[in-house]
């Protein structure tokens, strides 16, 4: 193992630079993120289990979860689609719309929490028709998911994008000409090329989401038990002086978003394995047994 | 099947890719598009398989206007200079696309499928890669594959984009070979396009030489290289050796300064001796010898013009003796005369 990192390369510095790179990584990452664990480890199993599985830190994982997966999901879909126009089409005020999509990571959150209430309330813009049809938006969980698929548009977007950007036209022409319609085209072509891109979109709009804090808390209501989200809930526990709840809080959700997110790596690299066999491999099974 | 191409024009912008182009391509024959690039040849065979429109002209197959068929229904198979393989595919699949994505009416089943596929792979000589995929392949098989993804659906045309452009030297003298050999065996009309002149006379039936998005000349490579229409032509299909010159009563007079004809001769029609021989000849100094290779090599500087390039055989290289520096006679052989088109027009 240490042989093959210390292979010899023609760009200087790898020791320095892999020292400063798991030096920053502990300082930034590792220590603050034992330190949670450190200290939820104070209180003991009893003591944990009573404040990280009590019935309202539960509703509040659910939602959050929840509520970013669905987020995370409706961007996996619209995300694609708003990369799929701003690569494939040319219209007027194409490089607007293009920089609107930064907007939900340029706003501060709680700017776009106050605009998302203002336009959802019972009596704003979206929220008095939507009311008098029966949908009620704000301060319930519906308002949660609009808020997490508003600030998660952007990953699902950039990352798509540059992919779709490099997709060689050549493939779909390929396509084409060998009989596949539009449809086919896209499902069985052009969609399993930006698939690993639309993951990682995905996996980053899910992990934003189910962080997110300040544009969630206004528009939720924050109800105990039905529209009170995790991140809010350690909050309150803080504001309690009861810092070992709130640490055990964020330790199920260190733990929880860790595997999620340890799965879609796998998938992603499930898929990329299928794809793009590395340099390497096409050497090693050229000496092993045809397939 | 055959095709013919009508008065085809077609524009990017201000660059006129191709200038009333009519062209006839007989069936089961193997025909080349070649020209140097920007010379309308990749354009045009993309407007022959639908993937692009012409502003003005048609396209008939068997003599049915195809014009606004798309490229689905026209049923061409298409080869890509870059192959264009699907990567997330293995060899098989990729080889398969064609078949699985009929519909579900005119889809053969999965058992037909799959012995259409490995009757292909054998074509290729790709069976036991059929696993693989396409970044685990060579630049030759790549291509191969994607002839077999082309031919898999029994296309009425086969159209190739520069098929041995991306290939080395070698691969591809072996791939042109086995690609007239395929073409004898499946006997599909195919056209492919190619900027080598090499390629195109040894590999096609007939050759459409392009310039400028015009075709200069159509005919069998035998006919375009020993009668080229034109000094494009001419120029195009070989090395020459060009001079000023102006043709008298049968008398090519050489070393003539604005005369309005350009007198071409091939290398190889220019014989070297150590006396004058007969009428025609112009004393020469030899500047360099290159004697690698089956033919031999000499550059030669007259003094008047511009230097002289002269092949001959190993035999009558060996023969003469020559050495860098010598004085020698030039014979020309076989001359072209063609009108100065930069002075007259």
């Amino acid at each position: 193992m240490l042989r093959r990192l210390r292979k010899r390369s023609i760009i200087p510095g790898f020791g320095l630079t892999l020292g400063f790179t798991l030096f920053y990584l502990c300082l930034i990452v590792l220590i603050p993120l034992s330190a949670t664990f450190l200290e939820a480890s104070k209180i003991g199993w009893h003591e944990f289990w009573r404040a990280g599985a009590s019935p309202r830190a539960i509703a509040s994982y659910e939602l959050s979860f929840g509520a970013s997966l669905i987020g995370a999901t409706l961007n996996f879909v619209l995300g694609t689609l708003v990369a799929w126009v701003l690569v494939r089409y040319d219209f007027p005020f194409k490089r607007l719309l293009d920089s609107l999509v930064d907007l939900p990571f340029a706003l501060p959150t709680a700017v776009a929490g106050i605009a998302l209430t203002t336009l959802y309330a019972p009596h704003g813009w979206f929220g008095a028709p939507l009311t008098a049809a029966g949908i009620h938006v704000a301060f319930t969980r519906l308002g949660i998911i609009v808020a997490l698929t508003f600030i998660g548009l952007p990953f699902v977007v950039r990352t798509v994008q540059p992919v779709l950007e490099d997709l060689d036209r050549e493939l779909e022409e390929a396509a084409a000409s060998l009989g596949a319609g539009r449809l086919q085209t896209f499902s069985r072509v052009i969609f399993p090329a930006i698939l690993p891109a639309v993951l990682t979109g995905f996996a980053l709009a899910f992990a934003r989401g189910v962080g997110e804090y300040g544009s969630v808390i206004f528009i939720a209501g924050n109800m105990p038990m039905r529209t009170e989200i995790a991140p809010l809930l350690i909050v309150t526990k803080l504001e309690e002086y009861d810092y070992s709840g709130a640490t055990a809080i964020a330790v199920v959700m260190l733990v929880v978003s860790f595997v999620m997110l340890l799965g879609i790596n796998a998938l992603q690299s499930w898929n990329s394995e299928r794809e793009n066999m590395s340099v390497e491999q096409p050497v090693a099974l050229a000496a092993g047994v045809p397939v | 099947m055959s095709i013919a191409i009508r008065q085809i024009t077609k524009k990017f912008g201000r660059f006129t890719a191709l200038d009333n182009v009519d062209l006839d391509i007989p069936h089961g024959r193997l025909v080349a598009l070649l020209g140097p690039s920007g010379s309308g040849k990749t354009t045009l065979l993309r407007i022959i398989a639908g993937l692009e429109l012409a502003d003005s002209g048609s396209v008939h197959f068997d003599g049915q206007d195809f014009s606004d068929r798309t490229v689905a229904q026209r049923r061409v198979g298409f080869v890509f200079q870059h192959y264009a393989l699907f990567r997330h595919m293995t060899v098989f699949e990729n080889i398969a696309f064609g078949l699985r994505v009929r519909p579900r009416a005119s889809r053969p089943p999965r058992s037909a499928i799959r012995a259409q596929v490995e009757e292909l792979l054998d074509l290729i000589q790709l069976r036991t890669l059929a696993g693989r995929y396409p970044s685990q392949l060579s630049g030759g098989q790549r291509q191969r594959v994607a002839l077999a993804r082309a031919l898999a659906v029994e296309p009425r045309v086969l159209l190739l984009d520069e098929p041995f452009g991306a290939l080395d030297a070698k691969v591809r003298y072996e791939l042109r070979r086995w690609l007239r050999q395929l073409h004898d065996d499946v006997g599909v009309t195919s056209v492919f396009v190619t900027h080598d002149q090499e390629e195109a006379l040894e590999v096609a039936d007939q050759v459409a030489i392009l310039n400028g998005g015009r075709i200069e000349q159509v005919g069998a490579p035998d006919d375009v290289y020993n009668r080229p229409a034109s000094s494009f032509v001419y120029n195009f299909l070989g090395n020459v050796n060009l001079f000023h010159g102006r043709i008298d009563n049968g008398t090519a007079y050489i070393n003539q300064e604005a005369t309005g004809q350009l007198v071409f001769v091939r290398p190889h029609s220019l014989e070297i001796g150590r006396q004058p021989s007969g009428a025609n000849y112009f004393r020469a100094t030899i500047k360099h010898i290159s004697s690698a290779g089956p033919v031999v090599k000499v550059d030669a500087s007259t003094g008047w013009g511009a230097p002289v390039h002269v092949e001959m055989s190993q035999a009558r290289f060996r023969e003469l003796e020559l050495r860098t520096g010598e004085e020698i006679f030039i014979t020309p052989n076989d001359l072209a005369v063609f009108a100065d088109e930069q002075r007259a027009g």
